[in-house]
C-alpha cells in the first residue's frame, strides 16, 4: 500500500498515492521496471461516481501522450481518459470487464487500467504532476467547488 | 377464519434528480401498476424516513423488495431500520451492467434506454415477487416470459 496524501472537504476524503505521477485530468502513471502502469486517481473516481463499464484499448494499441487509452462510463458521466505516456499497451486489467467497480473500490491498486511500454518516459514524466502538485491542485479545486 | 393476503412491498430509491433513481421508481411503478398489481404494493421511502406508522406496519406484515439507485442503498437500509424484511435488494447499476444496451439518461423524463432498463428491472423484480407469492401459498402466476410486450399496457 503506497503512502497516501489525504485531505477532507465537506463529507468527502480524497487520497493521493505518493508513489506515482499524475496528469491534470487525474490519470496516474507509475514506472514499474521497463513498463508504466496507469489508472485513475481517487479524486477522479469519487467525482465521477460509480463505474458501470470500463473499456480499455486492447493490447498492442500504440498511443501518443493524451491519446484516448480508456473510456469509463459511470452513473454520472462518460469519461475519455488520455494516456499519461506515449507507448504501446502491453496488458490491460481484464478484471474490469467483470468487476469495473474495483476502480471505485481500489483506484491505486486493483483498479489499474493498463500496463504500457513507454517510448519516452523521460519526456512524458516531465509533463506530469508530482503527487504534491496534484494534491494541491485537487485540494484547491475541491475547496472552490464547495464554496 | 380468513387470512390477510400477503403482498410484496416494493420500496424504490427516493433520489430526486438522479437518473438511476428515476429508473428505480419507474420499475417500481411498472411492477405495482402494470405487471403485478394484485401481489405488490408501493411504499414511499420518504414515509419510512418520517417513521410513518402505516408504512412500518405494512413492512411488518409483508416482505419487501428494495430498489436502490446508488451504493448508499437508502431503500434497503431504511427498510431494515424500519424492522422490515428485505426479501431481495436490487441495485439499478448492477441491473444496467446486465443490460448494457439500455443506457439510461434523463431525470424527470427517461430516455428510451432508461425506459427499457426500467422494464428489464421490473421483469427481474416480478420473478422474485412470483417466487415469494408462490412460496407463501398465493395464487399461481404467469411466467415472466409471458409478460405483456413493452407498451402493451398503454
Amino acid at each position: 500500500m503506497p503512502e497516501l496524501l489525504e485531505f477532507t472537504v465537506d463529507k468527502f476524503t480524497f487520497q493521493v498515492a505518493s508513489d506515482r505521477l499524475y496528469t491534470e485530468a487525474g490519470v496516474w502513471a507509475r514506472l514499474e521496471g521497463a513498463l508504466v502502469r496507469i489508472g485513475i486517481s481517487d479524486f477522479l473516481q469519487q467525482r465521477s461516481g460509480d463505474v458501470a463499464f470500463a473499456e480499455v484499448k486492447p493490447t498492442g494499441t500504440p498511443l501518443y501522450y493524451d491519446d484516448e487509452v480508456a473510456v469509463i462510463e459511470t452513473i454520472k458521466v462518460d469519461i475519455s481518459l488520455g494516456s499519461p505516456v506515449s507507448g504501446t499497451i502491453m496488458e490491460f486489467n481484464s478484471a474490469l470487464e467483470i468487476t469495473p467497480e474495483v476502480i471505485n473500490q481500489d483506484p491505486y491498486s486493483g483498479g489499474w487500467l493498463a500496463l504500457l511500454e513507454a517510448t519516452d518516459w523521460v519526456a512524458d514524466r516531465a509533463r506530469l504532476l508530482d503527487p504534491q502538485a496534484y494534491f494541491e491542485k485537487i485540494k484547491q479545486q475541491a475547496e472552490e467547488e464547495t464554496r | 377464519m380468513t387470512g390477510v393476503r400477503q403482498k410484496v412491498v416494493i420500496v424504490p430509491c427516493s433520489g430526486i434528480g438522479k437518473t438511476y433513481g428515476s429508473v428505480s421508481r419507474q420499475a417500481a411503478y411498472i411492477v405495482v401498476e402494470d405487471l403485478r398489481p394484485e401481489d405488490t404494493q408501493l411504499a414511499a421511502l420518504s414515509r419510512l424516513v418520517m417513521g410513518d406508522e402505516a408504512s412500518r406496519e405494512m413492512l411488518a406484515r409483508n416482505p419487501a423488495i428494495t430498489i436502490d439507485g446508488c451504493k448508499l442503498a437508502c431503500a434497503t437500509k431504511m427498510v431494515r431500520e424500519s424492522s422490515g424484511v428485505v426479501a431481495q435488494d436490487f441495485a439499478v447499476l448492477d441491473v444496467y451492467r446486465r443490460y448494457k444496451q439500455f443506457k439510461p439518461q434523463g431525470i424527470s423524463e427517461l430516455n428510451e434506454g432508461g425506459e427499457q432498463l426500467a422494464l428489464a428491472l421490473a421483469e427481474e423484480i416480478v420473478g422474485v415477487v412470483d417466487h415469494i407469492i408462490t412460496n407463501s401459498g398465493g395464487k399461481e402466476h404467469r411466467s415472466i416470459n409471458n409478460l405483456p410486450e413493452r407498451g402493451e399496457n398503454g
